[in-house]
């Protein structure tokens, strides 16, 4: 197929928009048209590259303005759709050449985790491996599969206005270590991500979880630090307070009261600071007058899912919504027809199904020597 | 001291030297964690007994036997002795290895081995241990040059000195002058077209050891992984078979019940491959491919264990393993031969070590049973590290010196300064061709002859080959040119060490003229080193301690 591409060529004399364009075998990924470019066309043009099968972690950029591995990338419906995508280097961090960017702001990050096993206990005596059950360790296998490609760094938001927040990476780096049960220095790491540029300086914008290769979904790792950091009593960051105002107010009148939310986030003082702003909402109805407090009907309903959490011992990050969602995606995995027989019509060849050996003796029988 | 590669060998290795008080730096071509250790799936064997009664002397015993007999036997024990320890000492740095009910380290049946000893990390085995050791290298600050590229090793008054490396992020050749120097630079898997292996597989530290004047010993032992992805060799783990899957053929038949009744998808690699291939070549598989069918394990089991073998086949082969069987086929994917070394890691050359797939210690011989390439990364890496630092200490300082960074230098803006001629590609990819269709699974004398003489007018044209990249800035261009030049290199250590040895063992398979192992004529190692400019074959004897030679069969 004809693959046509545009590439974002940066180097020591400014950049440029150039166009390639290249003959792909049907099955080729981004990466492996980016290798006919350099091959066949310039081969001046620099990106990484190693195992070309998403677990080496090289190849992150930009496809149309969005994060990809270069080698996940399959060209085949972008070229049916006559799509031209324009190439480019990730986000967020400093550009070399081309789509190579300065990863050394990335790994300043991820060591600034203390990116290691403080284990809790001595060694055991008979040096073996510590009894730990299986589901207590799958907690953090989505964080475990992180790749460091960078690819959630490049779309980070919150990076894009603080260069110094930790940033998705890190931060589930961090809770790789947070939710492993042989860890001794949890709080310690709690502490630490709970610093001015830790996890409550996220916007929530979710784009890492979009963009990640792998699932990690490093946002949930940040909502499990936050609920873990809660369930600590390490809730002096307004991001903490706000959270936890939130919960205070929806099992205590079903709704969210905002009249109280910026005294309760920010503290009183600098609440005074806003009196004119707040008066200027309440004036154009955008903020319901403080009393009566705005109660909803049934508060109960709210309680009771409270309680329901309470009750099945989900406190910190086994109580996080969106990570359990997103849990069930690797442990169920991406399966949209799981009803689907894999046995049934148009499965082929025959499935061998354990304990089916007839076929094996009839091969045996007409086998003739062949060992 | 200093250690070439950054991989599950390089990083143990610099972590054992520095916490036995080395003054230590890693180099790379990559960054750590991109190592091709990181693609090991399917796990790393050892005798914890977790699973069935186990112990280190069946472990050795079945690592024999898969090695056709040609592994060195002492190194073998240490091997399976010493991997235990390695294996809790990993869990004990925060490896997330699957866990049994009972919390234990969940241990899986593998190719070629009698007892389910592979420990697993589901099937990202390899990226989990490097993430891991990565994170000790971080911990105790060892110095990593990355992104350097090493392209000789500079010897003075009889011993290794140290390098000379290219530094891709801001150019320019530098000498790193180090007491002793661990290469442990990985495998060469891109020689072969359709390998399972990592673009950056492409045996650099072999190369500087056969032109140090150090012997590569094995080299004709390729191993060729039975499943692999159609078009681009990706790698469908062993752990499949493990697990319980199936290989069928067109006519959906177990077919592997005519080569190893026995152990069926359980034998070694060898076995498989060139069932496999059989299948392929008479007719029975289907465009080039037979499958991997693994729908009757179930959605839950294939989710939970082999999640990341699905990912690669929806993503690069279009199927789901839940519901389709992968179409597989062999390809090129491990070198068990390599740098000659001891079980300390030492070479020929003083204060010169070698470790992982770069060497050859060798523990694998004719074919590396699956779960022991990683085991041998941590078992070997830690006593390459261990030695290397002791020999550091006793070493006097000696420097690279001046004239050795400005001979490379001089080589290098010659190859630079080439502005007519051929660029490298066409010739990654003859020579990746021609092996494989030369020196595959099967080899026949006279297809071996022709490769030798195609790889001998490849190196002829190399010699004029033009890089177009003339910048100083992350120049892949130039590094990918060098790799080439390595590749080559090997190339021709590979076919006349295949060439040399007539007999059929392991991987080694010669059909059609020597078609039986041979004890008598051939139970020795090759060892390869260039007489001027051509390779030349020698041979080692094998160290055998319990297990006398006998009739392999699975």
């Amino acid at each position: 197929m004809r693959v046509a591409l545009k590439i974002w060529r940066v180097g020591a004399d400014g950049r440029a928009l150039r166009e390639y364009e290249v003959d792909a075998p049907e099955q080729a990924t981004l990466l492996d048209v980016l290798d006919l470019v350099k091959d066949r066309c310039d081969g001046t043009l620099a990106y990484r590259k190693s195992c070309r099968m998403m677990i080496c972690g090289s190849c992150g950029m930009r496809m149309d303005g969005a994060a990809v591995l270069a080698c996940g990338v399959r060209m085949r419906d972008l070229v049916a759709a006559g799509r031209v995508p324009v190439i480019s280097a990730m986000g967020n961090l400093p550009v070399v050449k081309d789509l190579v960017v300065d990863m050394e702001p990335f790994w300043a990050k991820y060591r600034a985790v203390n990116p290691h096993l403080q284990p809790a206990g001595g060694a055991a005596a008979d040096g073996r491996e510590p009894e730990v059950a299986p589901e207590r360790l799958s907690a953090i296998h989505k964080e475990s599969l992180c790749i460091n490609c960078g690819a959630c760094v490049s779309e980070c938001d919150a990076m894009s206005s603080d260069p110094d927040f930790l940033g998705p990476q890190a931060l589930a780096k961090a809770m790789r270590f947070v939710g492993d049960p042989r860890d001794g220095a949890r709080r310690a790491r709690l502490e630490a991500v709970n610093g001015k540029n830790g996890i409550w300086q996220c916007t929530r914008c979710y784009f890492c979880n979009e963009r990640c290769p792998k699932g990690v979904d490093p946002r949930d790792a940040i909502a499990k630090l936050g609920a873990e950091s809660i369930a600590e009593g390490i809730d002096r960051d307004p991001g903490a307070r706000h959270a936890r105002w939130f919960v205070r107010s929806a099992v205590t009148t079903g709704w969210l009261r905002e009249a109280e939310l910026v005294p309760r986030t920010q503290g009183l003082a600098a609440s005074l600071r806003q009196v004119r702003f707040a008066a200027r909402l309440a004036r154009a109805g955008k903020l319901p007058p403080p009393l009566p407090p705005h109660a909803a009907e049934r508060v109960v309903e709210a309680r009771r899912l409270r309680d329901l959490l309470a009750g099945q011992g989900r406190e910190g990050y086994r109580g996080i919504v969106q990570g359990e969602r997103a849990l069930g995606r690797i442990v169920r995995g991406h399966v949209e027809a799981l009803d689907r027989d894999p046995y049934g019509p148009g499965s082929f060849p025959r499935p061998w199904l354990p304990g089916a050996r007839a076929g094996a003796e009839e091969a045996e029988e007409t086998a003739g020597g062949g060992r | 001291m200093l250690v070439v590669g950054a991989g599950c060998a390089g990083m143990r290795a610099a972590i054992e030297a520095f916490d036995a008080g080395a003054d230590v730096a890693l180099l790379s071509k990559l960054h750590p964690t991109r190592s091709h250790s990181g693609a090991a799936e399917g796990g790393i064997s050892a005798a914890l007994g977790n699973a069935s009664e186990d112990d280190p002397a069946a472990h050795a015993f079945d690592t024999v036997k898969g090695s056709d007999y040609l592994g060195d036997q002492d190194a073998i024990e240490i091997l399976c002795g010493e991997g235990p320890a390695e294996v809790y000492r990993l869990e004990r740095w925060g490896a997330v290895f699957s866990r049994d009910e009972r919390g234990r380290i969940a241990q899986r049946p593998f190719g070629g081995a009698g007892r389910p000893r592979t420990a697993y990390a589901a099937d990202i085995t390899g990226h989990v241990l490097v993430q891991t050791l990565y994170e000790q290298v971080v911990k105790r600050g060892i110095r990593v040059y990355e992104e350097y590229f090493a392209w000789k090793l500079v010897e003075d008054g009889g011993r290794c000195v140290g390098v000379v490396a290219w530094d891709l992020l801001r150019g320019g050749l530098v000498g790193i002058s180090a007491k002793a120097v661990v290469l442990a630079t990985g495998g060469l898997g891109r020689l072969y077209a359709g390998s399972t292996n990592a673009y950056a597989c492409t045996g650099e530290g072999m190369a500087m050891a056969l032109h140090a004047g150090v012997p590569l010993k094995d080299m004709e032992m390729v191993q060729f992984h039975p499943t692999t992805l159609a078009g681009t060799g990706i790698l469908i783990s062993e752990a499949c078979r493990g697990e319980g899957g199936f290989l069928v053929n067109r006519d959906g038949e177990r077919f592997l019940a005519r080569y190893a009744p026995e152990a069926m998808e359980l034998a070694s690699r060898d076995v498989i491959a060139r069932a496999v291939q059989t299948e392929i070549d008479e007719g029975r598989g289907l465009d080039g491919n037979v499958l991997l069918d693994l729908r009757h394990l179930g959605a839950e089991r294939i989710l939970e264990r082999l999640h990341g073998t699905r990912e690669l086949a929806i993503t690069f082969a279009g199927v789901d393993p839940i519901f389709e069987p992968i179409p597989v086929r062999p390809g090129a994917h491990y070198q068990m031969g390599g740098i000659d070394t001891d079980v300390h890691g030492r070479t020929a050359l003083e204060g010169l070590y070698a470790a992982g797939e770069a060497a050859c210690v060798s523990v694998h011989g004719a074919n590396r049973l699956g779960g022991n390439a990683l085991l041998e990364t941590l078992v070997f890496g830690r006593r390459a590290g261990a030695d290397a630092a002791e020999s550091a200490r006793r070493a006097r300082g000696g420097d690279v010196p001046e004239a050795a960074v400005r001979d490379a230098d001089a080589e290098l803006r010659a190859l630079l300064g080439r502005s007519e001629g051929e660029r490298p590609w066409r010739l990654r990819e003859e020579l990746a061709e021609s092996m494989r269709e030369n020196v595959g699974v099967f080899r026949r004398e006279e297809q071996m002859e022709r490769e030798l003489e195609i790889v001998e007018e490849l190196r002829d044209r190399y010699r004029r080959v033009v890089v177009e990249d003339k910048g100083d800035v992350f120049n892949t261009d130039l590094t990918q040119a060098l790799e080439l030049g390595a590749l080559i290199e090997l190339a021709r250590c590979v076919v006349v060490a295949a060439l040399a040895r007539r007999e059929s063992r392991g991987a080694h398979a010669r059909p059609h003229d020597y078609p039986e192992r041979d004890d008598a004529g051939y139970l020795r190692h090759t060892l390869v080193t260039l007489a001027g400019d051509a390779p030349e074959v020698d041979w080692k004897p094998v160290t055998i301690t319990r297990w006398q030679p006998a009739v392999r069969a699975y």
